[in-house]
């Protein structure tokens, strides 16, 4: 055979080929049916530290010390040759004596082309240790992350405890009824939202059960303010659903002065009667109430001005919401109503005016 | 104050924070019972304990920094004493349930804890009528193996 002066097609589609291969920036082997290497890619040899120049020909299983003999890599492409699947993203470990150990993700493909004669096979290895390690990180810096923050919801609430209990000796030392009314007052405002945020610290989420929350709640104000239980009895018959935490702050300190308004107020001609913490989270619009079957408000008095009213409608519209007072006949039903409730934005101004119109559920 | 409410009860109190101790103290006085002097400490409550005998002692997990009272309620259980748990940590004083007859989780208000301990007391005196207050948990295989112990 005489050379050619210049290359047959067939030549030269060869080391087109191999060129592709050798030049792949990912790592690359073109395999035999043997699993000879035809041709590897530069950027394989210089990951895998494997020597270019003797690497065309060497059976898979002998490049390197052998690394490349593992039995899982075997049946990879034992797989792939018999076509019974398409094997993508199967992760092994290079393990080569020595030196550090790599996660390689690879992927078998057999090439069809028009030489039916000749097997060839397409292994591609992208090594992943280093990803794997940030995803690993990543996680437990999530992980420490959500610890953290029910630790120091812990401490809020234990700090909350602390306080609220020097309210407590403090009611409980002074002479005036009247001071020791408004610091008992105190105290469950500021248990309020202890209990808050302990639950918060308990679930690890951001969104509160509501329905947990106000047995919470009112077994504490029932237990600090309520001290005849035949007289007065504190029930919760909303159900179950979420709200998030900076919603329900609000709502649980709106539904404790309401509570607190109706346990002084109520029933004080020596009735006994209930008081009903309800709430509706059904549908686009959404209501908390609380309803007393106590003595009603005097004709033409108005709601009572005083710290809790102006806590009520202060939290009220800051969550967008309008306050609804009516007759419960007999008693009182006070009831915050909101057209949707907004888990994270601020809410809109007008938010309230369309729920002063809808009537009372 | 503390010898004409409803029983000569003794409690102990073993708590890390000395304020909400104190008006845990206050409340259970007024309720009627006897409250031993408050401390902080292992070896003083396992003192006290063994001198007065507390018909019933409320523990604190954390003791001075460390996880210690689930160690003390070993060694009060081992004396006789049961103990219910007051701590934040719901999870941990569920995984002591076997030293403890019961958990109250922070934040109580002081104000709750006559009921709960009336509870439990009558529990252990076999009385199963009280309704259980909300908040408290009863940990009953060993609420019902410290009523055996002291048959």
């Amino acid at each position: 055979m005489s050379a050619p002066v210049v290359a047959s097609t067939e030549e030269v589609a060869l080391s087109l080929a191999l060129a592709i291969v050798a030049s792949s920036p990912a790592p690359l082997l073109l395999l035999d049916g043997e699993l000879a290497v035809v041709a590897a890619s530069a950027s394989f040899c210089d990951a895998f530290e494997i020597d270019a120049a003797t690497a065309q020909g060497q059976l898979l299983s002998e490049l390197g010390s052998g690394e490349w003999g593992q039995p899982k890599v075997g049946s990879l492409i034992a797989a792939t040759l018999a076509g019974a699947a398409e094997i993508e993203a199967y992760e092994f470990d290079l393990v080569r004596e020595g030196k550090p150990s790599r996660q390689l993700v690879l992927s078998a493909q057999r090439l069809t082309y028009l030489d039916l004669n000749h097997t060839r096979l397409l292994l591609a290895a992208t090594d992943v240790t280093e990803i794997r390690a940030t995803e690993a990180l990543k996680d437990e810096a999530l992980w420490r992350n959500i610890v953290l923050l029910q630790e120091v919801r812990h401490r809020v609430a234990n700090s909350l405890q602390i306080i609220a209990s020097v309210l407590l000796q403090n009611a409980r030392r002074t002479p005036s009824d009247e001071t020791r009314s408004h610091l008992k007052d105190a105290h469950q405002r500021v248990m309020s939202i202890a209990a808050l945020e302990r639950q918060l610290a308990g679930s690890g989420e951001q969104d509160v059960e509501l329905k947990a929350y106000f047995n919470t709640l009112c077994e504490s104000i029932a237990a600090s303010m309520i001290e005849d239980p035949e007289h007065i009895a504190l029930l919760v018959t909303g159900s179950k659903g979420e709200v998030s935490a900076a919603v329900s702050v609000s709502l649980g300190l709106i539904a404790t002065e309401l509570v607190i308004n109706a346990i002084k107020h109520a029933f004080v001609d020596g009735r006994s009667g209930a008081i009903e913490v309800g709430w509706n989270l059904d549908g686009p619009h959404w209501t908390m109430s609380v309803t007393d079957n106590g003595m009603g408000m005097p004709k033409g008095s108005g709601r009572r001005a005083g710290l809790g009213t102006s806590i009520v409608d202060a939290l009220a519209t800051q969550l967008g919401a309008a306050v609804e007072v009516s007759s419960a006949r007999p008693g009182t039903r006070v009831a915050i109503i909101h057209p949707s409730i907004r888990l994270v934005e601020i809410p809109e101004p007008m938010a309230g005016a369309d729920a002063v119109n809808r009537p009372a559920a | 104050m503390e010898s004409q409410g409803p029983k000569k009860t003794t409690l102990l109190i073993v708590e890390d924070e000395i304020l909400p101790a104190m008006s845990l103290r206050d409340e259970l006085q007024d309720a009627g019972y006897v409250v031993m002097d408050l401390t902080q400490r292992h070896g003083e409550a396992i003192g006290a304990a063994r001198v007065l005998k507390p018909d019933l002692a409320l523990v604190n997990i954390k003791l001075q920094g460390h996880d210690a009272g689930i160690e003390l309620a070993r060694e009060l259980k081992e004396m006789g004493v049961p103990v219910v748990f007051i701590s934040g940590q719901v999870s941990r004083a569920r995984s002591a349930a076997t030293v403890a007859i019961g958990s109250f989780p922070k934040p109580y208000s002081a104000t709750q804890m006559p009921a709960a301990v009336s509870y439990l007391l009558a529990r252990l005196a076999g009385e199963t009528s009280q309704k259980c207050p909300v908040g408290l948990e009863v940990f009953d295989i060993e609420l019902e193996a410290s009523i055996a112990s002291r048959a």
